[in-house]
């Protein structure tokens, strides 16, 4: 196999054009698909991912390919190395994360991300901003949720 | 801005604690019944298996604080150091200090509640069934006629999905003395207990209970000097059995777990080993078939300082990837529990914070008692029937 053949260049929304090892991006089962169909050629453009959130997806998924005997990680220093890649991520940019996971159809890294949203996420605004949920209760209805659930909010 | 994908957002909520979905319920009205759906309650579950916690039931002056806090997972999870998350108190304790649990829910034998129908005067011990995250709870019947010192155990049958609670009788010398059970939460049924005759004779128990898929164990005296048994009591079926457990005659301390499915049960004792250090001994005994008695006996040294050090503490039970839990009995600062793996030979230690300042100082500890494998159920939290 000739060296461009094992390369595939992914070009993020903002036009940003990363080159990555096949089976580095071949995780992703939304680029194994496109290119099973072959209806795209080396050059595959991500129209949902920016360049920011494609270049963090790739770190991950470089991390988690086994490539040419560089898989021989041991899934204890995975493990760490996943815990590190989500602790400082910024509400935001894990949101965005997720949405490229699931976008990219990569279910470790969906897993991940998700987990690390419910355990940083604290407060109800939060999920009405990130995940844009209008509040459509009157103060009425939304009191007797509270007070159906009261246990839930005393602390 | 795109609507989020609201699969996504599903398996988002499936991750969160028991308690966040319940406060999410707020969000919408879509999210309130999407969160209260049975498919939410099953994914939830689903979940939940997969990130078990300790419940710690902490007691002080006849008042219960429970707390529980995430178990590490085996053998990655390398934090040192957890925090207890505060869920809920009942007081009026009076059942000398034991509680019995199954699959979520802590039953007491013995609590003085006000009385519904009275002017706020009148007050009686009876058995109440609650649930320590939310705080709810139900009080139940009184067992008929029952001896002040029987034991009553919780157990819970993952078939049909029903609670039951069983009242030991006590002497069973007496023929006209049965055991009595008691089944909980089916709606509209006026609960009552109803006896029994078809346990063997046996002593009296003298372990708490442990429920293993459907099957509460404790351990007993037999009758006429006859070496201790099991009893095993099948919540469904409510059949009885005795298994000989002639290896625990004599035996102070032994905590029955769930040895990866099978019964065992556990001594701890303090030794010196050559050369004057303190060691700790763990005895683990391990039923391999239930129709079989015959149990394999395992023993472990212990000799790590955090653990010699700690004069104080007990087996709390075994987790599903294969841990013996060890627990301080009493709540300090630092609080230790320590996770060893018999078969792996591997111990860990996670220090517990956050009981409060007024849990922690020493002339107001809390004698500790620990339930391993707490699985979070949104069924459980929503049960109608329970009160605030």
């Amino acid at each position: 196999m000739s060296k461009s053949e094992k390369k595939i260049v992914l070009k993020s929304l903002d036009n940003e054009a990363f080159e990555v090892e096949k089976a580095v991006a071949l995780q992703s089962q939304t680029i194994w698909v496109m290119c099973e169909d072959k209806c795209v050629g080396n050059e595959i453009p991500l129209e949902n991912v920016t360049g920011q959130i494609l270049a963090k997806v790739i770190d991950y998924c470089k991390k988690h390919a086994v490539v040419d005997g560089d898989g021989d990680e041991s899934s204890e220093e995975l493990k760490n190395w996943d815990t590190e890649f989500t602790k400082n991520m910024d509400q935001s940019t894990l949101f965005n994360m997720i949405l490229a996971a699931n976008y990219l159809n990569i279910k470790s890294l969906l897993n991940l991300t998700c987990q690390a949203v419910a355990d940083k996420t604290k407060t109800i605004d939060e999920f009405h901003t990130f995940l844009n949920i209008e509040n459509n209760f009157t103060p009425e209805e939304e009191a007797q949720i509270c007070q159906e659930n009261l246990w839930a909010f005393d602390d | 801005m795109e609507p989020f994908p609201s699969d996504v957002s599903r398996e988002i909520f499936s991750r969160l604690p028991v308690k966040s979905v319940a406060r999410f319920r707020s969000l919408s009205k879509l999210w309130g019944s999407t969160l209260c759906s049975p498919d939410f309650t099953e994914l939830f579950q689903t979940r939940s298996r997969a990130r078990p916690r300790l419940l710690f039931a902490v007691e002080r002056y006849c008042k219960w604080s429970f707390f529980s806090s995430p178990q590490p997972q085996y053998p990655y999870d390398k934090s040192s150091s957890s925090s207890a998350d505060f869920h809920s108190k009942f007081s009026g304790d009076i059942s000398r200090y034991m509680c019995s649990y199954a699959s979520g829910l802590v039953y007491f034998p013995d609590m003085w509640i006000p009385k519904e129908d009275s002017d706020g005067g009148g007050y009686s011990p009876q058995p109440v069934i609650c649930n320590p995250i939310t705080g709810k709870y139900q009080s139940l019947p009184a067992p008929v006629d029952r001896y002040r010192k029987t034991r009553d155990f919780l157990g819970f049958d993952p078939i049909d999905k029903q609670f039951k609670a069983l009242s030991e009788a006590y002497p069973s010398f007496d023929d006209s003395d049965h055991h009595q059970i008691l089944t909980l939460g089916r709606t509209g049924d006026v609960l009552s207990w109803t006896r029994n005759k078809h346990c063997p004779l046996y002593g009296r128990s003298l372990s708490q209970g442990i429920c293993i898929n459907g099957v509460i164990y404790y351990l007993a005296y037999n009758i006429g000097g006859l070496p201790r048994v099991i009893v095993c009591f099948d919540v469904r079926s409510e059949e009885f059995k005795l298994i000989e457990a002639d290896c625990f005659s004599g035996e102070d301390t032994i905590k029955l777990i769930s040895y990866n499915g099978k019964l065992g049960g556990v001594n701890w004792n303090y030794d010196i080993a050559d050369g004057g250090r303190r060691i700790l001994e763990l005895c683990v005994w391990v039923l391999e078939d239930v129709e079989k008695p015959e149990w394999l006996k395992s023993v472990y040294t212990l000799s790590e300082d955090k653990i010699v050090d700690t004069c104080n503490f007990s087996v709390a039970g075994m987790t599903g990837t294969g841990e013996i839990v060890l627990c301080m009995d009493y709540t300090s600062k630092p609080f230790y529990v320590f996770y060893f793996h018999p078969e792996k030979n591997t111990l860990r230690c996670v220090e517990i914070r956050g009981f409060g300042a007024d849990l922690e100082a020493i002339e107001k500890r809390g004698r500790v008692h620990v339930f391993v494998d707490h699985i979070e159920d949104l069924n459980i939290n929503d049960a109608k029937q329970f009160k605030t």
